[in-house]
């Protein structure tokens, strides 16, 4: 192609034989039953029975405990365990622990947004909240209709 | 005399960043897998995002042990989760069998990349069956999309979707409420759900195409089954996503 100007053609690194291009757990190996298979055969299912406990605890705690603590401790315990798990799930399931550390940045940066999004949709809903509870026009509406009123 | 040899022997290396290398040893094909994921994270928060948003500035909202508490063939049983930690397990379990195909793969191990992806194939289908079996259930109680508008629903058609004790005031006094979250709370269960089942689907399908393609030898004789380790991707986010849609809608 006449778009490539580069004489160190690398195109059969990304076509061809790729264990080339990877190290580490990535890399392409020959040996199924070698020591190193072994080790990372144990180490999903390690993760495997981390994750299941995680869940467990999660389910237990909100079939009986969750409406007995106070709602922001609970979720706060829901939400650090679901990051746990998360966090566990992409960095060895699908392998971005064993990536470069630059790959990892790439993936991970953007997600930052995430925190900008929950605060500001936390805050446009508090707003709501506030309109929903204080509003006169509401106010009107939920305390002079009859009770059985489907009005809102 | 052998060092010189060397010299003469080894290509310059190209710059790193200036094309023609792959910077982070990664190729093109897994690398906008993760860039496309991220674009789906970011669609999947954005659905979950407006869901908290909107149950946080409702007075009222569902509570999921009311709502999701019953299990196939258990008639009446009051089983709070049960059913969706099944669902959960279910798709943990594929997301281990799915990395343990993508593992037999890095070691070009046919036999077990298309054992493992059977099993992965296996429990989608029966994380769908489940979904199915809840999404049924719940629109026989009159839950979907839509549902919940008309003014003249009896509040017994929806109260028992509420934490009796902790809503009675509102269901007896402002009926209306509790009858909008229900409206909404459906809405976003049913759009959330299905795009992620959506996915599942997909990945079922994509699943079954390259163990078509393993079983016909075409990445053993590529020599190497990158293709595995790119639908691995795919599948463990599908994995992540239940991971929050499981916490959003069942346990927060």
């Amino acid at each position: 192609m006449s778009g490539h100007h580069n004489p160190n053609s690398i195109q059969h690194l990304y076509e061809g034989d790729q264990s080339k291009l990877y190290s580490g757990v990535l890399q392409h190996h020959t040996d199924v039953n070698s020591e190193e298979s072994k080790k990372q055969v144990g180490r999903i299912w390690k993760i495997f029975w981390f994750l299941l406990v995680i869940t467990i605890v999660e389910v237990v705690m909100g079939m009986m405990f969750s409406h007995k603590m106070s709602r922001p401790v609970a979720n706060f315990i829901f939400l650090a365990l679901t990051l746990v798990k998360a966090g566990y799930i992409v960095a060895v399931f699908m392998h971005l622990g064993d990536e470069f550390k630059g790959f990892k940045v790439t993936v991970l940066i953007p997600l930052v947004l995430f925190i900008w999004f929950i605060i500001a949709f936390l805050a446009d809903g508090g707003f709501w909240l506030r309109m929903n509870d204080e509003s006169p026009a509401r106010q009107h509406v939920t305390t002079s209709a009859p009770a059985n009123s489907n009005e809102y | 005399m052998s060092q010189q040899a060397t010299v003469v022997t080894t290509a310059p290396e190209p710059k790193l960043w200036a094309g023609g290398r792959s910077p982070y040893n990664v190729s093109y094909g897994k690398m906008m897998m993760w860039f496309f994921l991220l674009s789906d994270a970011l669609t999947f928060g954005a659905l979950l995002i407006s869901y908290g948003t909107t149950r946080f500035f409702s007075t009222v909202w569902p509570d999921a042990n009311q709502v999701f508490k019953s299990f196939p063939f258990m008639g009446e049983r009051d089983l709070p989760l049960l059913f969706v930690s099944l669902m959960t397990f279910i798709l943990i379990m594929s997301s281990v069998t799915m990395v343990l195909a993508v593992h037999a793969g890095h070691y070009g191990d046919k036999k077990n990349v298309a054992k493992w992806l059977l099993w992965t194939i296996i429990g989608g289908i029966c994380f769908l069956s489940c979904q199915a079996w809840e999404w049924t259930h719940l629109h026989s109680e009159g839950g979907w999309w839509g549902s919940f508008l008309d003014v003249n629903t009896p509040v017994s058609q929806f109260a028992h979707f509420f934490n009796a004790h902790k809503t009675e005031h509102i269901l007896a006094t402002q009926p209306a409420l509790a009858m909008q979250s229900t409206h909404l709370f459906f809405n976003y269960f049913f759009t959330i759900t299905g795009f992620h089942g959506g996915h599942v689907t997909s990945g079922v399908i994509f699943n079954i195409l390259i163990l078509v393609n393993t079983v016909n030898g075409v990445y053993e004789r590529r020599g190497h089954y990158e293709m595995v380790e790119k639908i691995g991707l795919y599948w463990h986010f599908v994995d992540l996503v239940w991971v929050f849609v499981f916490t959003c809608f069942y346990l927060l």
